[in-house]
């Protein structure tokens, strides 16, 4: 009959022992609440040996899970660690799956949200999203403190409401503690939100596309409740129309400008038109509004992504599939038939096929010159990806990482991509899907193709698939932004918080990356093969810092990249032809086609018959040798899988000292240009590396280094070696919200 | 590569001078990542491109021939060309105006040349010559049927594509190319096994093979235990197939544990035993105190090794050597090999199969057999290097999956043979002077396609190697291109490097005073080898992950030809 004591984190649990003052400082999250924990308790390490377990405490928290080993030596021999998460920390909204075990009465149990636990678990599984498998053994703890814990976990990770979540939580303190608005973010974020008028403005000054406005019609969500409140659309379409034809499409989702090519071509997402009747006169008007808004007023190209590429629900059965064979199933037992498995689960299949339409579109856009609209039936699920692929395709800035932010949170958070339902944070959802992991694992795929064409790193593509499992951002919360105010709206109200002119609570963004990591490991987000715009480039003896001219990613200046016609390297040797073993390449690129028969793979032929412009258009290869499994983000916790001191990382790693040290000598050189009295000075450190040229450090690959690299598989893949709970077994949780005095007296 | 801590230390000192150091490593990554690795076709590597002349043409290389054929492209179709035939090569350039279509094949790379089509055959380019080649490729060539006019391309090709046949010399003997360093120098066994440390107190270099009447098949020059005396070793030679007796291949510069190899013992049907032999491997067992078994790894599947006894072959039974544990390694014969590959062609030329890509290469069974080769060279070196015992290796005749297996294990133990000269004397070592069959796995000059001899043993190597470069990016001073090189030169018979079977024949043959080796034509230019990102290491042990997760197909080799397929950079 004892109710859980909630106590705030920071008066009562003081990490143990020899804890840094940095992780203090960040260490717990703010409005954090232990729950429940039990002492005494194992962690497994290893599937086969207890050896390496640790031992500690279990939390859980209204954020977390965290186990607090005894021992404060970290596993990691690295120092790469989140802010909010520590080392064996797992975050409630990342929990697929929670299986309680008795060894004893051989039982083993499921646990959803609202249920009773009928034996003491002397084990318990976390089945985790990001396909880690963590174990704790409760051989040595109290039976009931253990149980408690376990439906505690339970409990907290499958809330009903969206208002449980931890950012609720979070932002509500803030709010209080701030007394007023603007509490949260705001610093430093370049990142466009694309939640104002002017966001748009500028994005479309941006590309140059003239016949294309803003419009505020659905302020207020006066329209739809899944469209941004601004958005664009043609100029010629008046407000008063665009109102009339909201009433026939799906979700009221009209045409939404995403893009426009310097050629004048535009990329426009909308929604099906339900209405029958009105259907060919809608969407007539529509066509003819997008064609006027073209320089050249060319045809519009007409993309049904329904009837072209596979659902939502394929697409979460190869997911489900890939990851029952990365993870679930034993690693030795797959590998004679590992081949045949992966493409069985047909996720690469899926990568290749959005690729592949993607590109196509490219081709419409840049080569037929016609703008494309993207159809669906409500518009905000694979238009999602192929919008965006199409734009990283086409536009460098969107390969670097302010301008990859702003491309997700102009075709996902605010197209009204429903992250809440697709992520199934309430896990209860059968509309679970993974189509971001998709177009990260899409974008993977071109960096992979095109390693120095993209400012990130695949680190940051991973970095940013977890973070979509972080239930303190509100980036990644809401199945629109309509959602997130409405929401928060209410939550304010029944908390007393005074929003002011503020339309509902701000919470933290993803892209305000300090929240999770220190500058440094923020560094590691940076592609070292990066050939950006803004290298700092010496030409005779003076730092040049050259700018692309603003329309260098049309066709024209394709061959080399910005860097190289600007005299870094004059090797003659350097230009790359492609295909010189049977077309030698042509001295003068052909014109640009022009007919309308000029077909799709000519143009693919030509383009890849040239060496790539990194400033400019990129293709894939979309060939079933070319598309590959992402093994950063789905080998990562198999220690099977983890070529120790091998792996991209030490490539990266040995181009990162490389890089530092042009990077630093240019400095130098700078200050001893500059004749200033400070010249010998080594000046502030600026290093974009995360691998950094030191004096002490032994050359060679650092020992730490391994595949995972920056992530641990050490005690973060812990298959039981008996009877294994399979994900497809997942039992939707109940929908009734157990307070915690329920919780507390069920035994 | 520039040191660059020298750099860093230097840099106030030599400020502007080292800028353009620096932008030199970062020139050489960036070309590393900008240029393609398909210009191999029509490499010019120490090739005189006479500007006035349509055909490029090595020294002692001369014309025999031209015609204007038709190329059945089968990527682009039919290009109308003309085809230039030389003792060395085969080139044709296209005389279309819309295509710049150049083919550069060295004769030596044709395996086998059919007619396609007869004199009454209709139909458009249906009548002319196939050509299959040993890389992976295959050409046609559609001729006018009027007057037999394929007739005299076939019959000079078939002669200088098969010169043996036709008591003709192979090109390697005719190439008069001059190189600034001499490659047959790289290897000299008395100065390799000197950097190993030996001769030492266990170990003793032997010249009872000098002219080769102990081992026709082996190396002049070997290793053996300090204990057993030359008398011991002839009679361990009876005992052992083709007289391939243990002798080391490398020792571990700390622990002292050792690498040997050899070939099967003649144990025969009705289980001989040979207490010479018995004695011998426990000799090898004792040049280390601390061991107490010497570990046998026999390369074929236990079937395999049974079915030997048949033929008067075997492996070591537990009661004949007590001191001793074997282990069998599953890496399947010459032949299956041979199968397994041409699978390979059959799903990659000319198109690759692809609606079910990943399923189609699992049943050519190439990756697996790559995998159980990695896996047997990664126990090998595990168990030398943590020093738990000394390794004997062998499989029936030691020459084809023993060298697979020694050489793999000591390019993961020793550093040394990750750079380009240590690799060029591991080569030399395990392969060329222990006897691998080149002359008979690879058909120099040869006619018979279909001899049963044949098999892509050395490939499956390099193929190994490529895979261990890939898992660890920085480890090896050499890039993709070296291994393609070297793979392209196995065939071409522009060096004498890879002829003939054994140390003896090439001897015999002068082949060093008579032909260039390829090392002349790489170490002249290595900066054309050399991988940026490669970070020297000493002592360092590399074990890769022999696991499909991580295999994959090599398709900047396999799939070369096609152009749709080929990738911008490694």
């Amino acid at each position: 009959m004892t109710p859980i004591i909630t106590v705030p984190w920071d008066e009562e649990h003081k990490l143990p022992g020899l804890q840094s003052q940095a992780i203090k400082r960040c260490f717990p999250v703010d409005r954090e609440i232990v729950v429940n924990e039990v002492s005494f308790v194992r962690k497994c390490i290893a599937t086969d040996t207890s050896q390496y377990d640790l031992w500690g405490k279990l939390i859980c928290s209204n954020f977390k899970i965290s186990f607090i080993t005894d021992d404060p030596m970290p596993l990691q021999r690295f120092h790469y660690r989140n802010l909010l998460l520590g080392e064996h920390d797992v975050p409630l909204t990342c929990i697929e799956q929670i299986v309680t075990v008795n060894d004893h009465k051989r039982k083993q149990k499921v646990l959803g949200p609202n249920q009773k636990l009928k034996f003491n678990p002397t084990e318990l599984i976390i089945y985790c999203k990001d396909f880690r498998i963590v174990r704790f053994r409760f051989d040595e703890s109290g039976p009931e403190s253990a149980k408690k814990v376990c439906l505690a976990i339970a409990h907290y990770s499958q809330p009903t409401d969206l208002q449980l979540l931890f950012a609720f939580e979070y932002v509500g303190k803030k709010y209080h503690n701030s007394g007023g608005s603007g509490a949260v973010g705001g610093s430093n974020q370049k990142t466009p939100f694309f939640e104002t008028y002017s966001d748009w403005d500028r994005e479309i000054k941006r590309t140059g596309a003239s016949g294309w406005r803003v419009c505020s019609i659905n302020e207020g969500y006066m329209i739809s409740t899944c469209l941004p409140e601004y958005f664009v659309v043609p100029s010629s379409l008046a407000d008063q129309d665009l109102k009339i034809f909201s009433h026939s499409f799906v979700g009221r989702r009209m045409p939404l400008w995403c893009w426009s090519h310097s050629n004048g071509s535009a990329l426009v997402r909308m929604a099906l038109i339900k209405d029958v009747l009105q259907q060919r006169k809608i969407d007539q008007r529509i066509c003819n509004a997008i064609t006027k808004s073209h320089p050249q007023r060319s045809d519009v190209y007409k993309s049904d992504l329904d009837k072209t590429l596979p659902n939502i629900q394929e697409i979460q059965a190869a997911f489900v599939k890939l990851k029952q064979l990365c993870v679930n199933e034993p690693f030795e037992e797959t590998e004679e038939k590992w081949l045949s498995s992966l493409e069985n689960t047909r996720w690469l299949e899926y990568v290749r096929a959005f690729l592949k339409h993607s590109a196509e579109l490219v081709y419409i856009l840049e080569s037929r010159h016609l703008s494309v609209v993207l159809q669906e039936e409500e518009g905000r699920d694979l238009s999602c990806i192929v919008a965006s692929l199409v734009q990283v395709m086409l536009d460098p800035h969107f390969r670097t990482i302010t301008g990859f932010q702003s491309l997700i949170q102009k075709e996902w958070v605010m197209a009204g991509y429903q992250f809440l339902d697709r992520c199934n944070h309430l896990k209860r959802s059968e509309k679970e899907s993974p189509l971001f992991l998709l177009f990260l694992d899409a974008t993977w795929q071109l960096l992979e193709q095109y390693p120095a064409a993209f400012e990130f790193s695949e680190t940051y593509l991973a970095v940013l698939y977890d973070s979509t499992r972080i239930s303190l951002f509100g980036t990644f919360l809401f199945n629109s932004p309509h959602q997130r105010v409405k929401q928060s709206t209410e939550f304010a109200i029944s908390k007393n918080i005074q929003l002011g002119d503020e339309k509902g609570l701000k919470f933290p963004s993803v892209w305000d990356w300090s929240l999770q990591f220190t500058a440094k490991d923020r560094t590691l987000f940076h592609n070292p093969l990066y050939i950006g715009k803004s290298t700092p480039c010496i030409q005779n003896g003076s730092v040049k810092s050259f700018k692309r001219t603003k329309k260098s990613y049309s066709s024209t200046l394709r061959g080399m990249p910005g860097s190289l016609r600007n005299g870094i390297i004059s090797d003659p040797d350097l230009v790359p032809r492609r295909n010189s073993l049977i077309l030698k390449a042509k001295p003068d690129p052909p014109p640009p086609p022009t007919s309308q028969d000029h077909g799709a793979e000519q143009y693919f032929r030509e383009w890849f018959s040239k060496p790539a412009d990194l400033h400019g258009v990129i293709l894939p290869h979309v060939s079933g040798t070319h598309v590959k499994l992402w093994k950063l983000c789905y080998f990562r916790w198999v220690p099977e899988a983890q070529i120790h001191l091998g792996g991209f990382i030490t490539a990266f790693h040995k181009l990162s000292l490389l890089a530092d040290e042009v990077d630093a000598l240019s400095r130098t050189l700078r200050q001893h240009r500059a004749g200033s009295l400070d010249a010998g000075h080594a000046g502030p450190d600026e290093s974009r590396m995360y691998f950094r040229v030191s004096a002490h450090a032994t050359p060679g690959t650092p020992d730490f280094l391994s595949s995972a690299f920056p992530f641990s598989p050490v005690g973060n893949l812990c298959r039981r070696s008996i009877s294994g709970t399979p994900l497809s077994k997942f039992l939707s949780g109940a929908k009734i919200w157990l307070s915690t005095e329920t919780l507390a007296n069920e035994d | 590569m520039v040191n660059i801590t020298v750099i860093f230390s230097l840099q106030s000192l030599f400020l502007v001078g080292c800028v353009p150091g620096c932008l030199k490593i970062c020139a050489n990554v960036m070309s590393f990542l900008l240029t393609p690795l398909f210009h191999f076709q029509t490499s010019r590597d120490g090739v005189n491109w006479d500007l006035s002349e349509a055909v490029p043409r090595l020294p002692g290389e001369t014309r025999i021939t031209d015609k204007e054929v038709i190329y059945i492209c089968p990527f682009n179709g039919p290009i109308k060309g003309r085809v230039y035939i030389t003792n060395y090569r085969l080139y044709l350039r296209s005389l279309e105006t819309d295509s710049a279509l150049i083919l550069d094949v060295p004769l030596g790379v044709i395996s086998r040349i059919e007619k396609m089509g007869g004199a009454t055959s209709r139909g458009e380019n249906s009548y002319g010559l196939d050509i299959t080649c040993k890389d992976m490729r295959n050409l046609r060539f559609a001729l006018k049927q009027e007057g037999h006019s394929r007739r005299d391309m076939f019959e000079i090709l078939t002669r200088y594509a098969f010169p043996l046949a036709h008591s003709l010399p192979i090109f390697a003997f005719l190439n008069e190319e001059k190189f600034n360093v001499d490659g047959w120098t790289v290897y000299n066994p008395v100065e390799e096994y000197r950097r190993q440390g030996l001769p030492n107190h266990h170990w003793r270099i032997t010249f009872i093979n000098k002219c080769y009447e102990l081992c026709d098949t082996y190396p002049a020059l070997l290793v053996v235990p300090y204990r057993a005396s030359d008398d011991d070793l002839r009679r361990v030679a009876t005992f052992r197939s083709r007289n391939r007796i243990p002798v080391l291949s490398w020792i571990h510069p700390e622990n002292k544990t050792v690498i040997v190899r050899c070939s099967q013992p003649l144990v025969g049907m009705s289980g001989k035993r040979n207490k010479d032999d018995e004695k011998y491997l426990d000799v090898i067992r004792e040049t280390n105190r601390q061991i107490s078994k010497l570990t046998i790894y026999d390369a074929r599947p236990n079937v395999n090794a049974v079915a030997n006894k048949a033929t008067g072959g075997g492996y070591e039974s537990d009661d004949a050597y007590h001191n001793a544990e074997l282990f069998f390694l599953d890496i399947h014969n010459i032949h299956v090999m041979r199968e397994s590959l041409k699978k390979v062609k059959d799903i990659v030329y000319p198109n690759v199969e692809e609606s079910h890509w990943l399923s189609s290469l699992e049943s050519t069974h190439w990756l697996e057999h790559i995998k159980l080769v990695l896996t047997g060279a990664i126990q090998v070196a595990d168990r030398v290097s943590s020093g738990k015992s000394s390794v004997l290796v062998h499989c029936s005749d030691g020459w084809d999956r023993t060298a697979q297996l020694t050489s793999l294990a000591m390019l993961m133990l020793d550093s040394f043979y990750r750079s380009i000269e240590g690799f060029e004397i591991l080569v030399q070592k395990e392969w060329i002077s222990f006897g691998h069959k080149f002359a008979s796995r690879i058909g120099h000059g040869d006619k018979n396609h279909a001899d049963a001899d044949r098999s892509p043993i050395f490939l499956q190597f390099i193929d190994c190697v490529w895979q261990m470069s890939k898992q660890f990016p920085t480890a090896f001073e050499f890039n993709e291109r070296f291994l393609i090189t070297i793979l392209d030169h196995l065939y071409s018979c522009r060096f004498g490097t890879f002829l003939y079977n054994c140390e003896s024949a090439r001897e015999k043959q002068k082949v060093t005073e008579r032909t260039v080796s390829l090392w002349s034509l790489i170490n002249s230019n290595k900066d054309k080898f050399k991988n940026p990102f490669y970070t020297k290491e000493i002592n360092r042990v590399l074990y890769p992950v022999a696991s499909m997760r991580h295999l994959e197909l090599w398709v900047n080799y396999y799939i070369r030809w096609n152009p749709r397929i080929n990738v911008p950079h490694p």
